[in-house]
């Protein structure tokens, strides 16, 4: 039975107040591994949140035990409010927790990643902030799915390889931190390979309404229209730009992706002919991917594994691998294990890079389907490349600190 | 930018400012007869967009869809004001600004209980999902189509309230509520029927951008930030002014999106602390 | 009831303040209700005070939670300095928001101040190089105070996080019984009456704007010591908009009352979301509640009960009650 939450609160408030040092020092051999989860169940973020911490969840439930030891997991529920993240991580760690998962937005993981470094914790996480294992890289963190330069270079260098007559692009970008990696990477790429970049519409953070960035797209005439942003956001451009009778001249790129889960809220119709980028696809052939889809399938009744699901195994199961490849619990030796490991993940063999501890992991570039060729329901688009595409570690800007 | 190009702008700041006026229009309406300001407008938007994702779901129909989703958000207007609203008529507006808030939150917490909170994808109506040819471009034929019922709309409103005494009411109610309870039309239904028929339109509104921009339990919060900008800069009150005041945010959001996107809300916001401050009564409100 | 300063809430609130972090489970939630009452002030002052209500607090907490976050990390500032300096630009800034705002009244006033308060968000946001757009200002260091106190553990930080928010609520009390506090409660009870009187009431509600502004900036301050990093959240909003709903629930005529509405929030959304996740519908039920039947917030109405209890205790008492 898992530990109430306001107990183990509790007992850490009682043993703060009596002696603030002991609960710094680690335990020789814990009874159990006490791991909290970071994840927002309420507010604007809920709809990630729930899905990651049911993967991570489920995860821990199948490996049971870390370096011999029984796993503990508590969610931290957030909330969607990064301030409160850090008060509940504080909160935990002052009671005694070292090991920490989890995030559903790059504002928390970032603040997160910090307070854990600090307290002397390790961190698995899945931001899409670049900074993640870059500039803000910390010893204590680990980051699993591929950020914006992977995004960029596993999906519109295999496409322009692929379609070398597509030479004029536009880009519609999100202005916040993430979509200008976005556009600086594509921008990049499309220089190096000799395209011309038409134009780029920048849309803002609480933008629903697109048709005039649209419009711009389309008064361009470019042959390929490549959409930088997250989330809804990425929904609606693409849902939007398909009502505009932009697939008909021109083809559409979505480097970033979350697919399975965005491909439902499309429908077949729209994702046809579209190239997605994705970190996770379930058709993907790999002993890592088999065990993952046969527990969620067992779990839900059925259904098919998404990005969610398995990014927050994912980083479950990182944690386990660590403990059990270091035969301890203990955090110094855990963060030895992860670096440089080598192990069996849901995209196949998944390596943890030391340098900025990035796990290095296949990206795929992805073709939707017509509705007639849909082998099931979940079968919207088909595998064209898995690249592991990462900025070389001295070109990512971190500094271990 | 080409002029071809503005005109296109132009057409879809059209479009995005019928649907700003239909969404602001019950709110100017209900400032003016009560000088009520209601920040759970844009639930009752919230609610039909849902209502219609629904009915579409179930029915398969988008045109039951877009029937009853204002009929939905009507309803709640309705009980709304019939509960809870009126007993706040006679507290300052303070109080009614708490009262309607703590409404919306309650609504789109319900929203979220009831569905979850994913964001939906609400088809466009099978003989609407095509693209109509003007000229070199191509324009989605549900975004004219849109255009079309929100003008038949507006001159339906425009024509009720000249020709019936309902309308009658209504305007001389915005001027003066006093004068019109003196003429001894009993002035708790008329503020009723106030209600229900602006959460309606609200809620036409919101379902009529469901197929747009997709559902999700936040849009009504964002709607009624703009709802507020339109009623102000038209001036509160004026059946006119929510249409002027929803082409111009429309058509400015439109262009303003080719020329300083991320300062296009900014100058949105910029624009209604302006007008509030040099002419508070709006552009077509009364002075 | 007069404001006097000071009163016995005084002692409550220093009692109160005292005893947070070993009633509530954990240092950190105690830290987060004295910043969060601290920020409510800043609405009750101005609601309860002079009776404006602003939509426009949160922009002055987020004000000086990204000023006092820039100050501490890329100005290098220790952290006394940083908080004042990010008081007294919150201050500044309302000043100004407040000059223009109080030129309109009632529903124009509202809604100027939520005009303000969007402008202040998008400005964040279109900032990014800056403020770190929607990743939040991360890394802000905790310097130690003069006297040597390094803030590196919960208990330092809330020690700090007390005494700034029990020096706020006494200076509001302190001003709220002083001839400008009756001045602004005449402005509240009929303003056209005080200005008949010879007051230049837009003058006095500036200088509250501005107190209650800098109020607000000192609780951005807080949050930003409190936590390390400035989320964009403090800036939205919904931040102002929560605000508000912490001053209604505890009351807004007085400082006390604000203090009981945030540390209400705090633990409710500490506890009722862990039973429920939709718990604010029960917390838009209470504020339905609380303006249609108990206007003066959960500390007026505790106050009544306690003033009726002496009442029929003290027979003489209960005819001049």
């Amino acid at each position: 039975m898992p530990l109430n939450r306001r107990t183990v609160l509790g007992a850490g408030a009682t043993a703060l107040l009596a002696s603030p040092v002991v609960s710094r020092r680690p335990l020789a051999q814990p009874a159990r591994l006490e791991v909290a989860g970071v994840y927002s169940l309420s507010g604007t973020f809920a709809n990630v949140g729930d899905l990651l911490n049911k993967g991570n969840t489920w995860a821990f439930e199948h490996y049971r035990t870390a370096a011999g030891v029984p796993i503990n997991y508590t969610l931290l529920d957030d909330q969607g409010d990064p301030g409160r993240a850090v008060r509940r991580v504080q909160e935990v760690m002052a009671a005694g927790t070292r090991h920490i998962v989890g995030c559903t937005n790059s504002a928390i993981a970032l603040a997160v990643a910090r307070e854990v470094h600090r307290a002397g914790g390790i961190y698995i996480h899945m931001a899409g902030a670049d900074e993640a294992t870059g500039s803000e890289c910390n010893r204590a963190s680990f980051r699993w799915p591929g950020a914006s330069f992977t995004a960029v270079n596993a999906t519109v260098r295999p496409f322009i390889e692929r379609n070398p007559q597509a030479k004029r692009w536009y880009t519609i970008t999100g202005q916040y931190v993430f979509g200008e990696s976005l556009l600086t990477n594509t921008r990049a790429l499309l220089q190096e390979a000799g395209c011309q970049h038409l134009g780029n519409s920048y849309h803002s953070l609480s933008e629903r309404e697109y048709s005039g960035y649209i419009t711009a797209a389309l008064a361009a005439r470019p042959d390929v229209l490549a959409i930088l942003n997250f989330g809804n956001q990425t929904v609606d451009v693409l849902r939007q730009a398909v009502s505009f009778g932009m697939k008909r001249n021109t083809k559409i790129v979505v480097p970033w992706s979350t697919g399975l889960d965005q491909y439902q809220a499309w429908g077949p119709d729209i994702c046809d002919g579209v190239f997605f980028g994705v970190n996770y696809w379930h058709g993907v052939q790999a002993p890592g991917n088999k065990v993952i889809q046969d527990v969620v399938r067992q779990k839900t009744g059925g259904q098919t594994t998404n990005y969610l699901h398995a990014c927050g195994w994912a980083v479950g199961q990182l944690l386990v691998e660590a403990a059990n490849k270091a035969g301890s619990t203990d955090v110094p030796a855990m963060i030895r294990a992860l670096e440089g490991l080598s192990y069996e993940g849901p995209t196949g063999t998944e390596t943890v890079r030391a340098e900025d501890h990035q796990v290095i992991k296949d990206y795929y570039l992805m073709l939707g389907k017509p509705r007639s060729r849909m082998a099931d329901r979940d079968d919207f688009a088909e595998v064209l490349a898995g690249t592991k595409a990462f900025q070389p570690p001295d070109r990512t800007g971190c500094r271990m600190a | 930018m080409s002029a071809q190009l503005l005109l296109f702008q132009l057409l879809n700041g059209l479009g995005i400012g019928m649907i700003y006026f239909l969404l602001s229009v019950g709110l100017t309406m209900i400032f003016g007869l009560m000088g009520f300001v209601n920040f759970a407008h844009g639930a009752f938007y919230l609610v039909a967009a849902y209502a219609a994702y629904s009915v579409s779901l179930l029915t398969g129909s988008m045109l039951w869809a877009l029937l009853l989703g204002p009929l939905a958000a009507g309803a709640v207007a309705l009980a709304s004001e019939r509960l809870l609203l009126r007993r706040t008529y006679a507290l300052p507006h303070e109080a009614q600004i708490l009262v309607t808030f703590a409404l919306s939150l309650i609504l789109q917490e319900t929203v979220i209980l009831v569905f979850d909170p994913l964001s939906k994808n609400v088809p466009v109506p099978d003989f609407l999902s095509g693209i109509v040819f003007l000229g070199d471009f191509v324009y989605p034929a549900y975004r004219l189509a849109v255009v079309g019922v929100a003008a038949a709309v507006a001159l339906a409103m425009w024509l009720a309230l000249e020709r019936t005494r309902f309308g009658a009411i209504l305007r001389a109610g915005s001027e003066s509520a006093e004068m019109v309870s003196l003429l001894g039309v009993d002035v708790g239904r008329v503020f009723m029927a106030a209600f229900a028929l602006g959460g309606a339109l609200a809620g036409l509104a919101g379902a009529l951008a469901a197929p747009l921009r997709g559902v999700e339990p936040f849009m009504g919060l964002e709607a009624l930030g703009v709802a507020f900008v339109v009623v102000v800069v038209g001036g509160i009150g004026s059946f006119a002014g929510a249409l002027l005041g929803g082409l111009l945010i429309g058509v400015v959001q439109s262009v303003m999106s080719s020329l300083w996107p991320e300062g296009a809300r900014l100058m949105i916001y910029a624009a209604m602390a302006f007008v509030l401050l040099a002419r508070p009564a709006g552009l077509l409100g009364r002075a | 009831m007069e404001p006097r300063f000071p009163d016995p809430t005084s002692l409550g609130l220093l009692l109160a303040v005292a005893a947070l972090p070993f009633v509530l489970p954990t240092v950190t939630l105690a830290s987060e209700a004295v910043v969060f009452a601290t920020g409510t002030l800043s609405c009750s002052l101005l609601l309860g005070g002079v009776g404006l209500l602003s939509f426009g607090q949160g922009l002055f907490l987020g004000a000086g939670a990204y000023a006092s976050g820039l100050l501490l990390r890329d100005a290098g500032l220790g952290t006394a300095a940083a908080v004042l300096l990010s008081t007294l630009g919150a201050a500044a800034l309302a000043g100004l928001v407040g000059f223009i705002s109080v030129r309109r009244r009632g529903v124009y006033f509202v809604m100027l101040t939520l005009a303000f308060a969007q402008m202040g968000y998008f400005a964040v946001l279109a900032a990014g190089r800056v403020t770190g757009g929607e990743n939040g200002l991360t890394g802000v260091p905790r310097p130690s105070l003069p006297g040597g106190l390094a803030l590196d553990t919960p208990g330092a930080v809330y020690a700090v996080l007390a005494v700034l928010c029990l020096s706020a609520f006494f200076l509001a009390q302190r001003v709220l019984a002083s001839p400008f506090g009756s001045v602004l409660a005449a402005i509240r009870e009929n303003e056209a009456r005080a200005e008949a009187l010879g007051y230049g009431t837009r003058a006095f509600k500036v200088a509250a704007f501005a107190l209650a502004g800098g109020i607000a900036g000192l609780a951005g301050a807080m949050h930003t010591l409190f936590l390390g990093f400035v989320p964009p959240n403090t800036i939205q909003l919904e931040m102002s908009e929560r605000l508000i709903v912490m001053a209604i629930i505890g009351g807004a005529g007085s400082p006390a009352g604000a203090f009981v509405g945030a540390l209400f929030f705090v633990v409710a959304a500490e506890f009722l979301a862990e039973l429920w996740p939709r718990w604010l519908i029960l917390i838009g039920l209470l504020l339905i509640a609380i303006v249609l039947f108990m206007p003066r917030g959960i500390w007026g109405a505790a106050q009544e009960l306690l003033a009726r209890r002496r009442a029929a205790a003290v027979p003489g008492l209960a005819a001049d009650a």
